[in-house]
Protein backbone atom coordinates (compact mmCIF):
# COMPACT_ATOMS: atom_id res chain seq x y z
CA UNK A 1 0.00 0.00 0.00
CA UNK A 2 2.90 2.36 0.82
CA UNK A 3 3.87 2.30 -2.85
CA UNK A 4 0.85 4.52 -3.52
CA UNK A 5 2.03 7.23 -1.08
CA UNK A 6 3.02 9.59 -3.88
CA UNK A 7 -0.02 9.12 -6.12
CA UNK A 8 -2.91 9.16 -3.64
CA UNK A 9 -3.62 12.71 -2.39
CA UNK A 10 -3.78 13.19 1.39
CA UNK A 11 -2.45 9.68 2.01
CA UNK A 12 -2.98 9.76 5.79
CA UNK A 13 -6.70 10.55 5.36
CA UNK A 14 -6.86 7.72 2.80
CA UNK A 15 -5.40 5.23 5.27
CA UNK A 16 -7.67 6.42 8.06
CA UNK A 17 -10.91 6.01 6.11
CA UNK A 18 -10.14 2.38 5.18
CA UNK A 19 -11.14 1.27 8.68
CA UNK A 20 -14.61 2.76 8.34
CA UNK A 21 -17.15 0.37 6.77
CA UNK A 22 -19.22 1.51 3.81
CA UNK A 23 -22.94 2.18 3.65
CA UNK A 24 -24.97 -0.45 1.83
CA UNK A 25 -26.08 0.94 -1.51
CA UNK A 26 -28.69 -0.06 -4.04
CA UNK A 27 -29.94 0.92 -7.47
CA UNK A 28 -33.63 1.46 -8.14
CA UNK A 29 -34.61 -0.90 -10.97
CA UNK A 30 -36.90 1.19 -13.16
CA UNK A 31 -37.58 -1.86 -15.37
CA UNK A 32 -39.90 -3.03 -12.57
CA UNK A 33 -40.92 -0.03 -10.49
CA UNK A 34 -41.13 3.74 -10.71
CA UNK A 35 -38.61 5.62 -8.62
CA UNK A 36 -41.20 7.58 -6.63
CA UNK A 37 -43.17 4.43 -5.83
CA UNK A 38 -40.07 2.63 -4.57
CA UNK A 39 -39.09 5.53 -2.32
CA UNK A 40 -42.64 5.56 -0.93
CA UNK A 41 -42.39 1.85 -0.13
CA UNK A 42 -39.11 2.32 1.72
CA UNK A 43 -40.64 5.16 3.73
CA UNK A 44 -43.66 3.00 4.56
CA UNK A 45 -41.28 0.34 5.93
CA UNK A 46 -39.16 2.83 7.84
CA UNK A 47 -36.05 2.03 5.78
CA UNK A 48 -33.69 5.03 5.80
CA UNK A 49 -32.33 6.13 2.42
CA UNK A 50 -30.34 8.92 0.84
CA UNK A 51 -30.06 9.53 -2.90
CA UNK A 52 -26.52 9.85 -4.31
CA UNK A 53 -25.45 13.39 -5.12
CA UNK A 54 -24.51 12.30 -8.63
CA UNK A 55 -27.07 9.66 -9.72
CA UNK A 56 -30.82 9.80 -9.10
CA UNK A 57 -31.28 6.00 -9.15
CA UNK A 58 -28.56 5.24 -6.58
CA UNK A 59 -29.42 5.09 -2.87
CA UNK A 60 -27.49 4.71 0.36
CA UNK A 61 -29.56 2.49 2.63
CA UNK A 62 -29.76 2.44 6.40
CA UNK A 63 -31.06 -1.08 7.11
CA UNK A 64 -29.77 -4.50 8.19
CA UNK A 65 -29.37 -7.07 5.35
CA UNK A 66 -30.85 -4.99 2.51
CA UNK A 67 -30.63 -8.03 0.21
CA UNK A 68 -33.42 -9.64 2.26
CA UNK A 69 -35.87 -6.79 1.71
CA UNK A 70 -38.96 -7.82 -0.23
CA UNK A 71 -38.13 -5.01 -2.66
CA UNK A 72 -34.85 -6.77 -3.39
CA UNK A 73 -36.41 -10.25 -3.76
CA UNK A 74 -39.01 -8.88 -6.17
CA UNK A 75 -36.33 -7.10 -8.19
CA UNK A 76 -37.39 -3.53 -7.44
CA UNK A 77 -33.91 -2.74 -6.16
CA UNK A 78 -30.48 -4.23 -6.75
CA UNK A 79 -27.79 -4.13 -4.07
CA UNK A 80 -24.80 -2.56 -5.81
CA UNK A 81 -21.69 -0.61 -4.76
CA UNK A 82 -21.97 3.12 -5.33
CA UNK A 83 -19.03 3.42 -7.75
CA UNK A 84 -20.07 0.29 -9.63
CA UNK A 85 -22.84 2.47 -11.08
CA UNK A 86 -20.27 4.78 -12.72
CA UNK A 87 -19.18 2.71 -15.77
CA UNK A 88 -22.71 2.24 -17.23
CA UNK A 89 -23.36 5.96 -16.78
CA UNK A 90 -20.22 6.77 -18.78
CA UNK A 91 -21.00 4.07 -21.33
CA UNK A 92 -24.25 6.01 -21.89
CA UNK A 93 -26.12 3.31 -23.86
CA UNK A 94 -29.26 4.22 -25.83
CA UNK A 95 -32.38 2.09 -26.42
CA UNK A 96 -31.98 0.05 -29.60
CA UNK A 97 -28.18 -0.09 -29.60
CA UNK A 98 -26.03 -3.21 -29.55
CA UNK A 99 -23.76 -3.31 -26.49
CA UNK A 100 -21.09 -5.79 -25.36
CA UNK A 101 -20.36 -6.34 -21.67
CA UNK A 102 -17.18 -8.36 -21.92
CA UNK A 103 -16.77 -9.38 -18.22
CA UNK A 104 -20.39 -9.40 -17.12
CA UNK A 105 -20.95 -11.52 -13.99
CA UNK A 106 -22.62 -10.98 -11.53
CA UNK A 107 -24.46 -8.55 -13.79
CA UNK A 108 -24.87 -5.39 -11.68
CA UNK A 109 -23.61 -3.27 -14.55
CA UNK A 110 -25.27 -5.44 -17.22
CA UNK A 111 -28.68 -4.94 -15.63
CA UNK A 112 -28.05 -1.21 -15.13
CA UNK A 113 -27.22 -0.93 -18.84
CA UNK A 114 -30.46 -2.80 -19.63
CA UNK A 115 -32.39 -0.35 -17.47
CA UNK A 116 -30.77 2.60 -19.27
CA UNK A 117 -31.80 1.02 -22.60
CA UNK A 118 -35.31 0.47 -21.29
CA UNK A 119 -35.07 -3.23 -22.22
CA UNK A 120 -34.72 -2.29 -25.93
CA UNK A 121 -31.85 -3.25 -28.22
CA UNK A 122 -29.36 -5.94 -27.29
CA UNK A 123 -26.69 -6.49 -24.66
CA UNK A 124 -24.30 -9.38 -25.12
CA UNK A 125 -23.22 -10.30 -21.60
CA UNK A 126 -20.08 -12.39 -21.81
CA UNK A 127 -18.85 -14.52 -18.93
CA UNK A 128 -16.46 -17.43 -19.55
CA UNK A 129 -16.95 -19.19 -16.22
CA UNK A 130 -20.01 -21.45 -16.02
CA UNK A 131 -20.29 -21.05 -12.25
CA UNK A 132 -20.35 -17.27 -12.65
CA UNK A 133 -23.08 -17.47 -15.30
CA UNK A 134 -25.51 -18.63 -12.58
CA UNK A 135 -25.57 -15.36 -10.59
CA UNK A 136 -25.54 -13.36 -13.83
CA UNK A 137 -28.65 -15.17 -15.09
CA UNK A 138 -30.34 -15.03 -11.74
CA UNK A 139 -29.85 -11.25 -11.44
CA UNK A 140 -31.09 -10.65 -14.99
CA UNK A 141 -34.21 -12.72 -14.31
CA UNK A 142 -34.98 -11.18 -10.92
CA UNK A 143 -34.62 -7.68 -12.35
CA UNK A 144 -36.91 -8.39 -15.31
CA UNK A 145 -34.22 -7.96 -17.97
CA UNK A 146 -35.32 -9.02 -21.46
CA UNK A 147 -32.63 -7.68 -23.76
CA UNK A 148 -29.60 -9.63 -22.55
CA UNK A 149 -28.08 -12.65 -24.29
CA UNK A 150 -25.32 -14.49 -22.46
CA UNK A 151 -22.20 -15.91 -24.14
CA UNK A 152 -19.25 -17.80 -22.66
CA UNK A 153 -16.20 -16.86 -24.69
CA UNK A 154 -12.72 -16.06 -23.43
CA UNK A 155 -13.09 -12.28 -23.66
CA UNK A 156 -9.63 -11.97 -25.28
CA UNK A 157 -10.80 -14.11 -28.20
CA UNK A 158 -14.43 -13.01 -28.49
CA UNK A 159 -15.07 -14.06 -32.08
CA UNK A 160 -16.81 -11.21 -33.86
CA UNK A 161 -19.12 -8.24 -33.71
CA UNK A 162 -19.46 -4.53 -34.37
CA UNK A 163 -20.76 -2.96 -31.18
CA UNK A 164 -21.99 0.57 -30.51
CA UNK A 165 -20.53 0.38 -27.01
CA UNK A 166 -18.28 -2.05 -25.14
CA UNK A 167 -17.72 -2.30 -21.39
CA UNK A 168 -14.61 -3.96 -19.95
CA UNK A 169 -15.06 -4.15 -16.19
CA UNK A 170 -11.88 -6.14 -15.86
CA UNK A 171 -10.88 -8.78 -13.32
CA UNK A 172 -8.49 -6.94 -10.98
CA UNK A 173 -6.74 -7.05 -7.61
CA UNK A 174 -9.77 -5.29 -6.05
CA UNK A 175 -7.75 -2.99 -3.77
CA UNK A 176 -10.65 -0.53 -3.83
CA UNK A 177 -12.79 -3.05 -1.93
CA UNK A 178 -10.71 -2.76 1.26
CA UNK A 179 -13.62 -1.18 3.16
CA UNK A 180 -15.78 -4.25 2.35
CA UNK A 181 -13.19 -6.95 2.93
CA UNK A 182 -10.21 -5.75 5.00
CA UNK A 183 -6.89 -7.31 4.04
CA UNK A 184 -7.15 -6.97 0.24
CA UNK A 185 -4.63 -4.12 0.19
CA UNK A 186 -2.09 -5.88 2.38
CA UNK A 187 -2.20 -9.01 0.17
CA UNK A 188 -1.83 -6.98 -3.01
CA UNK A 189 1.54 -6.56 -4.70
CA UNK A 190 3.16 -5.45 -7.94
CA UNK A 191 3.83 -8.96 -9.19
CA UNK A 192 0.17 -9.96 -8.90
CA UNK A 193 -0.84 -6.76 -10.68
CA UNK A 194 1.58 -7.50 -13.52
CA UNK A 195 0.08 -10.98 -13.91
CA UNK A 196 -3.42 -9.49 -14.13
CA UNK A 197 -2.17 -6.81 -16.52
CA UNK A 198 -1.56 -9.40 -19.27
CA UNK A 199 -5.19 -10.49 -19.10
CA UNK A 200 -6.46 -6.90 -18.83
CA UNK A 201 -4.52 -5.76 -21.89
CA UNK A 202 -5.85 -8.75 -23.84
CA UNK A 203 -9.41 -7.89 -22.83
CA UNK A 204 -9.13 -4.17 -23.63
CA UNK A 205 -7.49 -4.84 -27.01
CA UNK A 206 -10.29 -7.27 -27.82
CA UNK A 207 -12.92 -4.69 -26.77
CA UNK A 208 -11.34 -2.02 -28.95
CA UNK A 209 -11.29 -4.43 -31.90
CA UNK A 210 -15.00 -5.26 -31.39
CA UNK A 211 -16.23 -1.64 -31.15
CA UNK A 212 -17.53 0.17 -34.23
CA UNK A 213 -15.49 3.11 -35.52
CA UNK A 214 -16.39 6.03 -33.19
CA UNK A 215 -17.81 3.47 -30.76
CA UNK A 216 -17.37 3.92 -27.01
CA UNK A 217 -15.17 1.62 -24.93
CA UNK A 218 -15.22 1.90 -21.14
CA UNK A 219 -12.42 0.27 -19.14
CA UNK A 220 -12.88 0.02 -15.37
CA UNK A 221 -11.35 -1.68 -12.34
CA UNK A 222 -11.82 -1.40 -8.58
CA UNK A 223 -8.11 -1.12 -7.90
CA UNK A 224 -5.41 1.55 -7.49
CA UNK A 225 -2.43 -0.20 -9.13
CA UNK A 226 -1.29 1.82 -12.17
CA UNK A 227 -0.08 -1.49 -13.67
CA UNK A 228 -3.76 -2.53 -13.95
CA UNK A 229 -5.08 0.89 -14.96
CA UNK A 230 -3.22 3.60 -16.90
CA UNK A 231 -0.54 1.14 -18.05
CA UNK A 232 -3.29 -1.04 -19.57
CA UNK A 233 -5.16 1.84 -21.21
CA UNK A 234 -1.89 3.14 -22.69
CA UNK A 235 -1.67 -0.01 -24.82
CA UNK A 236 -4.70 0.88 -26.97
CA UNK A 237 -4.07 4.60 -27.50
CA UNK A 238 -3.02 4.00 -31.11
CA UNK A 239 -6.52 2.72 -31.89
CA UNK A 240 -8.67 4.96 -29.68
CA UNK A 241 -8.59 8.36 -28.01
CA UNK A 242 -9.37 9.17 -24.38
CA UNK A 243 -12.25 11.41 -23.41
CA UNK A 244 -12.03 13.37 -20.15
CA UNK A 245 -14.35 12.13 -17.40
CA UNK A 246 -16.36 14.45 -15.22
CA UNK A 247 -19.53 13.54 -13.30
CA UNK A 248 -21.34 16.33 -11.55
CA UNK A 249 -21.54 15.60 -7.80
CA UNK A 250 -18.71 13.03 -7.74
CA UNK A 251 -15.07 14.19 -7.31
CA UNK A 252 -12.52 12.38 -9.46
CA UNK A 253 -8.73 12.65 -9.44
CA UNK A 254 -6.90 12.65 -12.79
CA UNK A 255 -5.21 9.53 -14.12
CA UNK A 256 -1.49 9.44 -13.37
CA UNK A 257 1.15 10.06 -16.05
CA UNK A 258 4.27 9.15 -14.09
CA UNK A 259 4.99 5.91 -12.29
CA UNK A 260 8.16 4.26 -10.98
CA UNK A 261 10.20 7.10 -12.50
CA UNK A 262 8.75 6.58 -15.97
CA UNK A 263 6.63 9.06 -17.87
CA UNK A 264 3.51 7.89 -19.70
CA UNK A 265 1.36 9.58 -22.34
CA UNK A 266 -0.07 12.85 -21.04
CA UNK A 267 -3.55 12.01 -22.28
CA UNK A 268 -3.84 9.41 -19.53
CA UNK A 269 -4.68 12.21 -17.11
CA UNK A 270 -8.15 12.12 -18.74
CA UNK A 271 -8.84 8.82 -16.92
CA UNK A 272 -10.61 9.11 -13.56
CA UNK A 273 -9.44 7.79 -10.19
CA UNK A 274 -11.91 7.70 -7.31
CA UNK A 275 -10.58 7.47 -3.77
CA UNK A 276 -12.48 6.38 -0.64
CA UNK A 277 -11.57 9.43 1.48
CA UNK A 278 -12.75 11.92 -1.14
CA UNK A 279 -16.34 10.81 -1.80
CA UNK A 280 -16.73 8.39 1.16
CA UNK A 281 -16.94 5.40 -1.22
CA UNK A 282 -14.76 2.47 -2.23
CA UNK A 283 -11.89 2.94 -4.70
CA UNK A 284 -12.30 2.86 -8.48
CA UNK A 285 -10.64 3.56 -11.83
CA UNK A 286 -12.33 4.25 -15.13
CA UNK A 287 -11.30 5.32 -18.64
CA UNK A 288 -13.54 6.36 -21.51
CA UNK A 289 -12.19 5.63 -25.00
CA UNK A 290 -13.55 6.52 -28.42
CA UNK A 291 -12.40 4.17 -31.15
CA UNK A 292 -10.77 5.85 -34.17
CA UNK B 1 -30.70 -41.16 -27.01
CA UNK B 2 -27.10 -41.00 -28.19
CA UNK B 3 -24.91 -38.21 -26.83
CA UNK B 4 -24.54 -36.63 -30.25
CA UNK B 5 -28.33 -36.46 -30.71
CA UNK B 6 -28.85 -34.84 -27.32
CA UNK B 7 -26.26 -32.24 -28.23
CA UNK B 8 -28.14 -31.42 -31.41
CA UNK B 9 -31.31 -30.91 -29.40
CA UNK B 10 -29.47 -28.67 -26.96
CA UNK B 11 -29.62 -25.60 -29.22
CA UNK B 12 -31.93 -22.60 -29.35
CA UNK B 13 -34.62 -23.18 -31.97
CA UNK B 14 -36.85 -20.26 -32.96
CA UNK B 15 -40.50 -20.62 -31.88
CA UNK B 16 -43.59 -19.03 -33.26
CA UNK B 17 -44.83 -16.19 -31.05
CA UNK B 18 -48.49 -17.14 -31.42
CA UNK B 19 -47.73 -20.70 -30.33
CA UNK B 20 -46.30 -19.35 -27.05
CA UNK B 21 -48.99 -16.69 -26.63
CA UNK B 22 -51.71 -19.31 -27.16
CA UNK B 23 -50.56 -21.32 -24.14
CA UNK B 24 -50.49 -18.25 -21.87
CA UNK B 25 -53.82 -17.06 -23.19
CA UNK B 26 -55.55 -20.34 -22.51
CA UNK B 27 -54.22 -20.71 -18.95
CA UNK B 28 -54.06 -17.08 -17.77
CA UNK B 29 -56.16 -15.13 -20.28
CA UNK B 30 -53.15 -12.99 -21.22
CA UNK B 31 -53.85 -11.26 -24.55
CA UNK B 32 -51.59 -12.02 -27.50
CA UNK B 33 -50.51 -8.39 -27.76
CA UNK B 34 -48.56 -8.77 -24.48
CA UNK B 35 -46.16 -10.92 -26.52
CA UNK B 36 -45.65 -8.45 -29.36
CA UNK B 37 -42.10 -7.20 -29.90
CA UNK B 38 -40.44 -10.31 -28.50
CA UNK B 39 -38.76 -13.31 -30.06
CA UNK B 40 -39.10 -16.83 -28.66
CA UNK B 41 -36.71 -19.76 -28.63
CA UNK B 42 -36.89 -23.30 -27.38
CA UNK B 43 -33.90 -25.12 -25.94
CA UNK B 44 -34.57 -28.66 -24.72
CA UNK B 45 -37.77 -28.23 -22.62
CA UNK B 46 -37.34 -24.51 -21.88
CA UNK B 47 -38.84 -21.54 -23.71
CA UNK B 48 -36.93 -18.24 -23.77
CA UNK B 49 -38.13 -14.71 -24.55
CA UNK B 50 -35.92 -11.84 -25.73
CA UNK B 51 -36.73 -8.32 -26.92
CA UNK B 52 -33.90 -8.03 -29.44
CA UNK B 53 -34.90 -8.05 -33.10
CA UNK B 54 -31.55 -9.24 -34.45
CA UNK B 55 -29.04 -11.59 -32.89
CA UNK B 56 -25.41 -11.71 -34.04
CA UNK B 57 -24.12 -15.09 -35.09
CA UNK B 58 -22.65 -16.27 -31.77
CA UNK B 59 -22.88 -19.31 -29.54
CA UNK B 60 -25.34 -18.46 -26.75
CA UNK B 61 -25.71 -19.69 -23.19
CA UNK B 62 -28.96 -17.80 -22.57
CA UNK B 63 -31.31 -15.72 -24.74
CA UNK B 64 -33.25 -13.23 -22.65
CA UNK B 65 -35.46 -14.75 -19.97
CA UNK B 66 -36.49 -18.36 -19.45
CA UNK B 67 -40.29 -18.02 -19.28
CA UNK B 68 -41.65 -21.56 -19.19
CA UNK B 69 -40.81 -25.20 -18.85
CA UNK B 70 -42.60 -27.70 -21.12
CA UNK B 71 -41.21 -30.82 -19.46
CA UNK B 72 -44.29 -31.72 -17.43
CA UNK B 73 -48.05 -31.47 -18.03
CA UNK B 74 -49.25 -28.84 -17.46
CA UNK B 75 -46.39 -26.61 -18.58
CA UNK B 76 -44.89 -24.45 -15.82
CA UNK B 77 -44.38 -20.68 -15.99
CA UNK B 78 -41.27 -19.26 -14.31
CA UNK B 79 -41.68 -16.82 -11.43
CA UNK B 80 -39.66 -14.13 -13.22
CA UNK B 81 -41.90 -14.38 -16.31
CA UNK B 82 -45.08 -14.21 -14.23
CA UNK B 83 -43.76 -11.06 -12.54
CA UNK B 84 -43.71 -9.44 -15.98
CA UNK B 85 -46.56 -11.10 -17.88
CA UNK B 86 -48.80 -11.81 -14.87
CA UNK B 87 -50.06 -8.24 -14.70
CA UNK B 88 -51.94 -8.93 -17.96
CA UNK B 89 -53.57 -12.09 -16.59
CA UNK B 90 -57.35 -12.27 -16.28
CA UNK B 91 -57.85 -15.76 -14.90
CA UNK B 92 -56.32 -18.26 -12.49
CA UNK B 93 -55.26 -15.43 -10.20
CA UNK B 94 -55.02 -15.69 -6.42
CA UNK B 95 -55.14 -12.50 -4.36
CA UNK B 96 -53.60 -12.91 -0.92
CA UNK B 97 -53.97 -10.89 2.28
CA UNK B 98 -50.89 -9.78 4.21
CA UNK B 99 -50.62 -12.88 6.41
CA UNK B 100 -51.08 -15.20 3.44
CA UNK B 101 -48.56 -13.24 1.38
CA UNK B 102 -45.95 -13.68 4.12
CA UNK B 103 -46.58 -17.44 4.16
CA UNK B 104 -46.31 -17.58 0.37
CA UNK B 105 -43.08 -15.55 0.35
CA UNK B 106 -41.60 -17.95 2.89
CA UNK B 107 -42.12 -20.72 0.35
CA UNK B 108 -44.88 -22.51 2.27
CA UNK B 109 -48.28 -23.88 1.27
CA UNK B 110 -51.49 -22.12 2.25
CA UNK B 111 -55.21 -22.86 2.12
CA UNK B 112 -57.25 -20.50 -0.05
CA UNK B 113 -61.00 -20.20 -0.39
CA UNK B 114 -61.47 -19.96 -4.13
CA UNK B 115 -62.78 -21.73 -7.20
CA UNK B 116 -59.87 -22.22 -9.58
CA UNK B 117 -58.94 -24.77 -12.19
CA UNK B 118 -56.19 -26.94 -10.68
CA UNK B 119 -52.73 -26.01 -11.97
CA UNK B 120 -50.35 -23.06 -11.91
CA UNK B 121 -51.70 -19.71 -10.75
CA UNK B 122 -50.58 -16.08 -10.61
CA UNK B 123 -50.17 -15.08 -6.96
CA UNK B 124 -50.75 -11.40 -6.12
CA UNK B 125 -50.67 -9.18 -3.07
CA UNK B 126 -51.90 -5.57 -3.26
CA UNK B 127 -52.15 -5.83 -7.08
CA UNK B 128 -48.46 -6.84 -7.35
CA UNK B 129 -47.42 -10.20 -8.75
CA UNK B 130 -45.41 -12.12 -6.14
CA UNK B 131 -44.87 -15.19 -8.28
CA UNK B 132 -46.10 -18.62 -9.23
CA UNK B 133 -48.21 -20.99 -7.13
CA UNK B 134 -49.51 -24.50 -7.75
CA UNK B 135 -53.20 -24.79 -6.88
CA UNK B 136 -55.04 -27.98 -6.14
CA UNK B 137 -57.94 -28.90 -3.79
CA UNK B 138 -58.02 -25.60 -1.91
CA UNK B 139 -54.24 -25.39 -1.35
CA UNK B 140 -51.73 -23.09 -3.05
CA UNK B 141 -48.16 -24.41 -2.95
CA UNK B 142 -45.54 -21.66 -3.31
CA UNK B 143 -43.28 -22.20 -6.33
CA UNK B 144 -40.88 -19.39 -5.43
CA UNK B 145 -37.26 -20.36 -6.09
CA UNK B 146 -35.36 -20.83 -2.82
CA UNK B 147 -33.18 -17.77 -3.34
CA UNK B 148 -36.26 -15.55 -3.78
CA UNK B 149 -37.90 -16.52 -0.49
CA UNK B 150 -38.13 -14.49 2.68
CA UNK B 151 -36.58 -16.17 5.71
CA UNK B 152 -39.20 -16.83 8.39
CA UNK B 153 -37.30 -15.06 11.18
CA UNK B 154 -37.18 -11.68 9.41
Amino acid sequence: MERYKDIIPNFEAFKAVLHRPLFDCCRINTLKIERAKLLERLDEKGVGWRIFDWYPFGLKLDVQSPGKLLESLLGYIHIQEELSMVPPLLLDPRPGEVVLDLCASPGSKTTQISQMMNNKGLIIANEPSLSRVTPLRSNCERLGVLNVAITRYDGRNFPRGSFDRVLVDAPCSSEGRERRGPGVLSRSNRKRSLDLQKLQIGLLKSATRLAKPKGVVIYSTCTYAPEENELVVEKVLDDARLERISISGLKECPGITEWNGETMKGDLSKCARYYPHINDTGGFFVAKLIKN
Amino acid sequence: MSPSLSRIRNVFEPMNSSEVAGLWQSRFGIPEKAFAGYRFFRKAQSVWMISASELPNLSYEALGMRIMNLKDRPWKPTTCALQILGKHATKNLVHLNETQATTFLEGKSLPVDTNLEPGYVVVLYREEVLGCGLYSRGIVVSQLPKERRMTSCS
